[in-house]
C-alpha cells in the first residue's frame, strides 16, 4: 500500500505531463488529481491504522559499492505517516484548487497548453516530497531533497515569460544549494564515521558519535555536534531560516497554489522534518540544538517584523510562514520535536488555507495582489472571507487559555512557547512571545485591510469581484475544518503525557518512580526491540504515574534523550507562561483594530514618523542588498573575469594564436621554400643528405 | 700505404704545375694588360655591320635526339663487347639472353623509325 | 634452371612482352584508334595478372640466383600495384581522349612502368633493385610530360627527370658503398654483414644514401620538392597514377631493402626513417594549408601520408610492416576515389583545379559531394572511415616499438592537416555562390568514386581481408 501511495503521484505526473497530447488536457488534469486523491486516501488509512511499529519496506536494490550497500526502501514510522497525510492532503486539495485558479490565466496566450504542465509539476513535486519523507537512508532523502528543489524551481518559474519569475526561481535554487551543501557535508561526515547511510545504522551509532572527534577545516570538532550542525544548515536552506531565507518571499512569483503547497505546507517543512528525523543524532548534540533554537527564534522574530509592513498579500503570508517555521525550529531545538511536528501539522492546514484563500481573493480581484487596492471585500466574497477568518483565528492562536479547546494554532503554538520556556531558552521564549504578538497584528491587519473598510482600489475591479468557482471553494472548506479541529483532535498524541506521545510515536516509555529514578515496568525498554505497544504499566495505581521516554536512538519515530524532560517541564510551566501567548495574541488583535478599523490614518502617520525603522522593515532588514554586495557582485565579477580573460583570452587566444598565427606562418614559409627552381630543389636534397649523414656519423649506430 | 702514395707523387707535382701555370697566365693578363674599353671595341664582330639580333639560337632538340639515340646504341654495343669476349664459355642461355636484349632494342629501333625520329627535318 | 626462373617471373614477363608487341602493332597501324583499345586491353591484362598473382602464388620463390624474390610480401604489393594501375588507366581514358592525349604510347608506358614496379618490390639484389627503379622512373618521366603543348606538363616532366636522375645517382652511390663494405650486392649476403653493432661507417653512409634515393621516390621530406610541381603540371590521370601505384611500389621497395638487407641492424636505420616520417607529416600538413590548386594539395597530402606510412616502417617490427602495408592499401584506394572526383571537375569542357570552384557543390551534385566528403574524412583520418584505421595501425606500430614521440607527432600533424581536407568539405557544403562546375556524368568515374567511398565506409567491418593478407605478407618479409 505504501508503495502505491508513493508512486501514484509519479505516475500521475508522467501521464499528465507527457500524455496530455493524447488524452486531452482535462483528462490529464483529472488523472493527476485522481492519483493524488488516491494517495491521500491511502495515507489517511496508513495514518489511522499505524500501530507504532517502524516498518521497512524495500522497493529495490540500489547501491552496492564497496562497503556501501543500500536499497531503496520506505521507512514507515509515525513521523512518516504524519508527513504523508500532510503532504498528500494538501497536495490533493491544491490540485483540485488549481482547476479553478489556473483557468484562463492571463500570462498565457490563447491556445497555449500550460495546465497539464502545471499539474505534472505539482504531482512530480509531491512524489519527490513523498520520497523525502519515506526515505530509509540519507542519500534517498537527499534525492527527495533535491527533487523538491527542482520542482520548486520549475514551479516558481512557471510563468517563464516573466523575468522576475525566472530570477526568483534561480534565486530559490541557488540559496537552497548553499543549504544543500551543508547537508551533503553532513551526509559525508556521517558516512565517513559510521560507514553507512542507513538511518538504522546512523541512529544506532549516534551515542558513539557524541564521543568522537572529527577534524574539519582547521580544527577538531565533536562529531555529533558538527554533523548535526551541518544537517541543520541544509534545513536552514530548505526551510528559509535566517540568512538563507531570502528566496522565500521572491518565491511568491509562482502561482498561488504553488505557494500554498510548497512554500507553506510541504517543502519548507522538509527542514523541520529533517531535524526531527535526525532527532537521535540531535539529542547528542547540545550545542547544535542551541544553535537551532537561536536561529529559529531569530527567524521568527525577524520575519514577523518584516511582515508587519508588507503590502503584497502573498508576501505577508510568506513572511508569516517564515516566522512560523522559526517556531517549529525553536521547538525542535529545545528537544520538543513532537511539538514541532504538531505545529507542522496544524500550520500546514491553516497556512495552506490562508494561501488558498488569498488566491481566491486575488482571483476575485482580477489578479491584483496589493492590499492597498483591496478593502471591504467581505460582502463580495463571503465564503472566502469566512475561510480566511478561520485561518486567521487559527494562526493567531485563539482559544481558551489553560484548556485544550481552541483553534489549531492556539494549541500548537502554545505548546511550543511552553516548551521554549521549559527548555530553558529565555532568548527563545521571549522572542517567540513577541513574535506571537506581531503575528496576531499582521494577520489581523491583513484581514482588516482586505475585507473591511472602504474599497480602495479600481472601481471596475471591485464591481466585478465575485466568489471563486466550486473547485476552489471545496479545498477552502476542507482546510477550514482541519484548521479548527486539528489541534484539539491530536493534542494528546503530540503534546500530551509521555505515555500518550510514546504510544503515538512508538517510543517505549518507562515509568519513573516517585523518587525520580526510572524503573522498568512491564517490558524492558533496554532490549532494543522495535517498540511494541507500551504503556501497559499504568494498571491500577491511583497516584499519577510519571512516564519518561526510554527508547534507544532509532526506535520509534522520534528519540528523546535521557535528560530530555522538556515535555514534563512544559506541562509543569507556571501559569503566566501558559497564558502569555494568549495575552500576546490579544494585544496584537487590539492594536490591529485600533490601527486599521478605528484610526486608519495612524499607520501612515506612524510610518512617516518612524521612517528609518519603517524602511528597515519594509526592505527586509536589507538582507538582499547585503547579499548582493557580498556574494552576488563578486561572483559575477569572477565569472566575468574568467569568461573574458580566462576563456576568451587564454584558451581561445591560445587556440586562435596557434591556428591563425603559428601554423599559417609555417605554411607561408613552406610556400616560399617551394621556389620552382630546380637547383633549389636539388640543393635541399643535398642539404638533407648532408644533415642525415652528419647525424648518422655523430649520433648513429656506427662504431 | 706510403709506398702506394709515393707512386702518385708525380701526378701531384704535375697538378700543381698545371694549376700554377694556368693561374699565372690568367693573372698576368689581369695585372699587366692595358685596359681602355670603348663601345666600338667591346661590341661583337659581325662581318662589318652591326649585330642586329641575338647570337644565340634556341637549342634545336634534334641534336639532343640524335645524341640520345647514339647513346642508346652505343651502350648496346658496349654490352656486346664483354659478351663477345666471353662467348665461348657461356652456354646457349647466354646466347639467347643477348638475343633477347638485342630483340628488345630492335623493337625500340623499329618504333623510333616508324615514328619518324630519324628524319632530320 | 632457366625454366624455373622464367616461371617465377612469368607475370612480369607477360606484361613486358605484351607491351612490346602492342607497341609494334600500334606503331604499324593507324595510331588513334589503337589508343582506347590499348587502354582497355592493358587494364584488363593487369587486372587478370593481379587476380592470378593473388590466387595462385604461394611460398617463397627465388629466381636468377637470388636476384628476384617472389614471396607473400611481393605478391601483396604487386596485386595492389596492378589493380590501382588498371583503375587509373580506365579512369583517365575519357579525360585523355577528350584532350587528344590518348596516344597509344600512354597505356604502354604505364604498363612498362608497372613492370618496373613489380621488379622493384621483388628485388633481391641491389642491381635488380636499381633496374626496376629505373624502368619505373623513366616511363614515368615520359608520361609526366604527356601533354606536349603544355608548358607546365613539360616542366613537370623535366623537373621529375632531373631530380630523379640526381636521386638515382645518390642511390647508386649508396649502393656502391654498400657493395664495397659488404662484398656482395645480394641482400642475403648484405644482411650477414650488416649486423647490429658491427655496422661500419662506410656501410652506414651507404645506407643513408640508399635511403635518400628511395625517399625521393616516396617523396619524403627533404626529398619531396619535386612532388607539388610534378603533380600540378602532369595531366590529371597521370597525377592519379603518380599518387597511387609508384608510391606503393616505392614503399614496398623501401621495406624490402630495409628488412631484407639490413634487417639485423634495425636500430641503426629506424631513427633516420623516423626523422623522415616526422618531417614529411608536418610539412605535408602545414604546407597544404595554403594551397588552392587541388592537385598541388593532393601532392602535399601524399607527402603527409607517406610520412605516416614511413612511421610504420620506422617501427622496424613485423607489425610495423603490416601496418605500413595496410596503410598503403587504404591510401591507394582513397586516392583512386579522390582522383576520380578530381577528374570530374571541369567547366565548359576545360578541366578546373581550383578548390574554390567547388563552392556549394553539394547543391548541384549531392551524391558526389557526399562521396567526396567520405573520402576527405577518410584522408584526414576521421573515424569511422577506413583512413582512420590505417592511421591507427601505424600509430600503434610506432607506439609498440617504443617510438611514442613519433606517434604523438603524427597525431599532432594529423590534426593540423585535417584543416585542408575539411576546408574542401566546407566549400562543398557551405561555401559562397560562385561559378559552377559542369555536370559530369561519366559512369566510369562515378563508379570509381562511389566504390572508393563505399569501401571507406564498409571497410571498417573487416577490411575485406586485407588485414590478414598484410599480416601474412609482413611475416614473410621480416623474420
Amino acid at each position: 500500500m505504501e508503495t502505491i501511495l508513493l508512486f501514484a503521484p509519479l505516475v500521475g505526473a508522467i501521464l499528465c505531463g507527457f500524455g496530455y497530447k493524447y488524452i486531452g488536457e482535462k483528462a490529464a488534469m483529472w488523472t493527476a488529481t485522481g492519483m493524488l486523491f488516491l494517495s491521500a486516501f491511502l495515507s489517511w488509512i496508513s495514518f489511522v491504522t499505524f500501530d507504532g511499529v517502524t516498518q521497512h519496506i524495500e522497493v529495490l536494490r540500489w547501491i552496492e559499492s564497496g562497503s556501501l550497500s543500500t536499497s531503496w526502501g520506505i521507512r514507515l514510522d509515525r513521523l512518516t505517516t504524519i508527513m504523508l497525510i500532510v503532504i498528500t492532503t494538501v497536495s490533493s486539495l491544491v490540485h483540485l484548487y488549481s482547476f479553478g485558479y489556473m483557468d484562463k490565466d492571463p500570462q498565457w496566450k490563447e491556445g497555449e497548453s500550460y495546465k497539464p504542465r502545471f499539474f505534472a509539476y505539482l504531482s512530480f513535486f509531491t512524489f519527490a516530497m513523498l520520497m523525502l519523507v519515506t526515505s530509509d537512508n540519507l542519500v534517498q532523502m537527499f534525492f527527495g531533497w533535491e527533487g523538491v528543489g527542482v520542482a520548486s524551481y520549475l514551479l516558481i518559474g512557471f510563468y517563464y515569460r516573466k523575468p522576475t519569475a525566472n530570477a526568483a526561481a534561480i534565486k530559490a535554487f541557488v540559496v537552497n544549494r548553499v543549504g544543500d551543501f551543508g547537508f551533503a557535508l553532513g551526509i559525508f561526515g556521517l558516512f565517513f564515521l559510521t560507514d553507512s547511510i542507513n538511518f538504522n545504522d546512523v541512529f544506532a551509532a549516534a551515542p558513539k558519535l557524541a564521543e568522537t572527534q572529527l577534524t574539519f577545516l582547521w580544527t577538531e570538532w565533536n562529531a555529533a555536534n558538527l554533523l548535526a550542525f551541518l544537517l541543520f544548515v541544509g534545513a536552514m536552506g530548505k526551510s528559509a531560516q535566517l540568512f538563507l531565507h531570502t528566496w522565500l518571499p521572491d518565491a511568491m512569483e509562482g502561482p498561488t497554489p504553488v505557494s500554498a503547497l510548497i512554500h507553506a505546507a510541504t517543502m519548507v517543512t522538509a527542514g523541520v522534518f529533517l531535524v526531527c528525523r535526525m532527532s537521535p543524532l540531535m539529542e547528542f548534540a547540545p550545542e547544535a540544538m542551541a544553535f537551532v533554537t537561536v536561529v529559529g527564534a531569530s527567524t521568527a522574530f525577524f520575519a514577523a517584523t518584516v511582515g508587519l509592513v508588507q503590502t503584497d498579500i502573498k508576501r505577508v503570508i510568506a513572511y508569516s510562514t517564515c516566522s512560523q517555521l522559526g517556531y517549529m525550529f525553536v521547538a525542535a531545538g529545545v528537544g520538543m520535536y513532537s511539538a514541532a511536528m504538531f505545529h507542522l501539522l496544524t500550520h500546514a492546514f491553516f497556512k495552506a488555507l490562508l494561501f488558498l484563500g488569498a488566491g481566491s481573493v486575488i482571483n476575485a480581484m482580477h489578479h491584483e495582489q496589493e492590499m492597498t487596492e483591496y478593502g471591504g471585500l467581505r460582502k463580495k466574497i463571503p465564503f472566502t472571507y469566512w475561510s480566511m477568518m478561520i485561518g486567521t483565528l487559527a494562526i493567531t492562536g485563539v482559544g481558551i487559555p489553560l484548556t485544550h479547546i481552541g483553534f489549531a494554532g492556539f494549541l500548537s503554538k502554545d505548546a511550543i512557547i511552553e516548551s521554549a520556556y521549559a527548555g530553558g531558552s529565555g532568548y527563545g521564549f521571549w522572542l517567540l512571545v513577541v513574535a506571537a504578538a506581531m503575528t496576531s497584528f499582521y494577520s489581523w491587519r491583513l484581514m482588516f485591510l482586505t475585507f473591511f473598510g472602504k474599497a480602495r482600489g479600481d472601481k471596475h475591479t471591485h464591481d466585478h469581484a465575485h466568489e471563486s468557482p466550486i473547485t476552489m471553494l471545496i479545498p477552502l472548506g476542507v482546510l477550514s475544518v482541519g484548521a479548527v479541529l486539528a489541534g484539539m483532535l491530536w493534542y494528546g498524541s503530540f503534546f500530551g503525557h509521555a505515555d500518550q506521545v510514546g504510544k503515538f510515536y512508538g517510543i517505549p516509555v518507562a515509568e519513573a518512580s516517585a523518587h525520580g529514578e526510572t524503573s522498568d515496568h512491564g517490558e524492558d525498554a533496554g532490549h532494543g526491540e522495535p517498540a511494541a505497544d507500551d504503556g501497559h504499566g499504568e494498571a491500577t495505581a491511583e497516584g499519577e504515574h510519571h512516564y519518561v521516554f526510554a527508547g534507544k536512538p532509532g526506535e520509534g519515530g522520534l528519540y528523546f534523550g535521557k535528560d530530555n524532560t522538556v515535555l514534563d517541564d512544559a506541562h509543569a510551566a507556571p501559569v503566566w507562561v501558559k497564558v502569555s501567548p494568549f495575552i500576546a495574541m490579544l494585544g496584537g488583535l487590539l492594536m490591529a483594530i485600533w490601527f486599521y478599523i478605528i484610526n486608519p490614518s495612524l499607520p501612515g502617520r506612524l510610518a512617516t514618523a518612524q521612517k528609518p525603522l519603517y524602511l528597515f522593515f519594509k526592505n527586509k532588514w536589507y538582507f538582499d542588498e547585503l547579499y548582493n554586495v557580498i556574494f552576488v557582485k563578486p561572483a559575477l565579477a569572477i565569472g566575468r573575469f574568467l569568461w573574458k580573460r580566462g576563456d576568451g583570452g587564454t584558451i581561445d587566444g591560445f587556440l586562435n594564436g596557434v591556428a591563425m598565427g603559428v601554423v599559417p606562418f609555417f605554411t607561408r614559409l613552406a610556400g616560399r621554400a617551394q621556389t620552382g627552381f630546380i637547383f633549389t630543389y636539388a640543393f635541399w636534397m643535398v642539404l638533407g643528405i648532408a644533415a642525415l649523414v652528419t647525424w648518422m656519423s655523430i649520433g648513429g649506430g656506427a662504431h | 700505404m706510403e709506398e702506394m702514395l709515393r707512386e702518385y707523387l708525380p701526378i701531384l707535382v704535375f697538378l700543381a704545375v698545371a694549376v700554377g701555370l694556368g693561374i699565372v697566365l690568367i693573372l698576368a693578363a689581369v695585372v699587366l694588360a692595358v685596359r681602355n674599353p670603348d663601345p666600338e671595341k667591346v661590341s661583337a664582330y659581325e662581318c662589318g655591320f652591326n649585330a642586329f639580333d641575338d647570337a644565340r639560337m634556341k637549342f634545336d632538340v634534334r641534336f639532343y635526339l640524335v645524341s640520345i639515340l647514339f647513346i642508346i646504341f652505343d651502350l648496346e654495343i658496349a654490352f656486346l663487347f664483354p659478351w663477345a669476349v666471353g662467348f665461348k664459355d657461356i652456354s646457349m642461355t647466354g646466347f639467347w639472353s643477348m638475343m633477347v636484349f638485342l630483340g628488345v632494342l630492335t623493337i625500340g629501333f623499329a618504333y623510333e623509325w616508324k615514328k619518324g625520329a630519324l628524319e632530320w627535318e | 634452371m632457366i625454366q624455373a626462373d622464367l616461371n617465377v617471373i612469368l607475370p612480369e614477363l607477360i606484361l613486358a612482352v605484351y607491351a612490346m608487341i602492342a607497341l609494334l602493332l600500334a606503331v604499324y597501324s593507324t595510331k588513334d584508334k589503337m589508343g582506347p583499345l590499348l587502354v582497355w586491353s592493358t587494364a584488363g591484362l593487369m587486372a587478370l595478372l593481379a587476380l592470378w598473382i593473388a590466387g595462385s602464388g604461394s611460398g617463397n620463390n627465388v629466381a636468377f640466383g637470388g636476384m628476384f624474390v617472389d614471396d607473400g610480401f611481393s605478391r601483396f604489393a604487386k596485386v595492389t600495384i596492378l589493380l590501382s594501375a588498371a583503375a587509373v588507366l580506365v579512369m583517365g581514358q575519357d579525360y585523355m581522349a577528350r584532350r587528344g592525349m590518348l596516344q597509344f604510347e600512354y597505356p604502354l608506358l604505364v604498363s612498362l612502368s608497372v613492370v618496373g614496379m613489380m621488379m622493384m618490390v621483388s628485388a633481391g639484389d641491389l642491381m635488380s633493385l636499381y633496374m626496376g627503379l629505373e624502368l619505373q622512373s623513366l616511363a614515368l618521366y615520359v608520361v609526366a610530360s604527356m601533354r606536349r603543348d603544355s608548358v607546365k606538363s613539360t616542366e613537370a616532366g623535366l623537373k621529375y627527370f632531373v631530380l630523379g636522375a640526381l636521386s638515382s645517382g645518390l642511390l647508386l652511390y649508396g649502393a656502391s658503398l654498400v657493395y664495397g663494405f659488404a662484398g656482395t650486392t645480394k641482400f642475403e649476403g648484405i644482411i650477414q654483414v650488416a649486423q647490429h653493432g658491427e655496422v661500419s661507417v662506410g656501410l652506414l653512409f651507404g645506407i643513408v644514401f640508399l635511403i635518400s634515393g628511395m625517399a625521393f621516390k616516396v617523396s619524403a621530406v627533404p626529398f619531396h620538392m619535386w612532388t607539388p610541381d610534378v603533380y600540378e603540371g602532369a595531366p590529371t590521370p597521370v597525377t592519379a597514377f603518380f599518387a597511387t601505384a609508384p608510391k606503393m611500389a616505392a614503399m614496398g621497395l623501401f621495406a624490402r631493402v630495409m628488412h631484407d638487407a639490413f634487417g639485423n641492424a634495425v636500430s641503426d636505420w629506424s631513427q633516420i626513417i623516423a626523422l623522415l616520417s616526422v618531417a614529411s607529416m608536418f610539412l605535408g600538413a602545414v604546407a597544404a594549408i595554403g594551397q588552392t590548386n587541388i592537385k598541388r594539395l593532393m601532392a602535399y597530402s601524399s607527402i603527409a601520408h607517406m610520412g605516416f606510412a614511413l612511421m610504420g616502417l620506422a617501427a622496424g617490427t613485423v607489425f610495423g610492416v603490416q601496418a605500413m602495408l595496410i596503410y598503403m592499401a587504404i591510401y591507394v584506394t582513397m586516392n583512386v576515389g579522390t582522383f576520380a572526383f578530381i577528374l570530374m571537375m571541369e567547366k565548359d569542357g576545360k578541366p578546373v583545379t581550383d578548390i574554390a570552384s567547388l563552392n556549394l557543390y553539394s547543391r548541384r551534385e549531392p551524391g558526389k559531394a557526399l562521396a567526396m566528403l567520405v573520402l576527405l574524412f577518410s584522408l584526414s583520418g576521421v573515424p569511422p572511415m577506413l583512413g582512420f584505421f590505417g592511421k591507427f595501425y601505424v600509430l600503434r606500430a610506432a607506439y609498440d616499438a617504443g617510438l611514442a614521440w613519433l606517434a604523438i607527432a603524427g597525431v599532432v600533424a594529423s590534426v593540423i592537416g585535417a584543416f585542408y581536407y575539411l576546408r574542401i568539405v566546407y566549400y562543398m557544403y557551405f561555401g559562397e555562390e560562385g561559378d559552377e562546375l559542369d555536370r559530369n556524368s561519366s559512369p566510369v568515374l562515378w563508379g570509381f568514386l562511389m566504390a572508393s567511398a563505399a569501401v571507406m565506409v564498409l571497410g571498417i567491418i573487416n577490411m575485406f581481408g586485407v588485414e590478414g593478407a598484410a599480416a601474412a605478407a609482413a611475416a614473410t618479409l621480416v623474420n
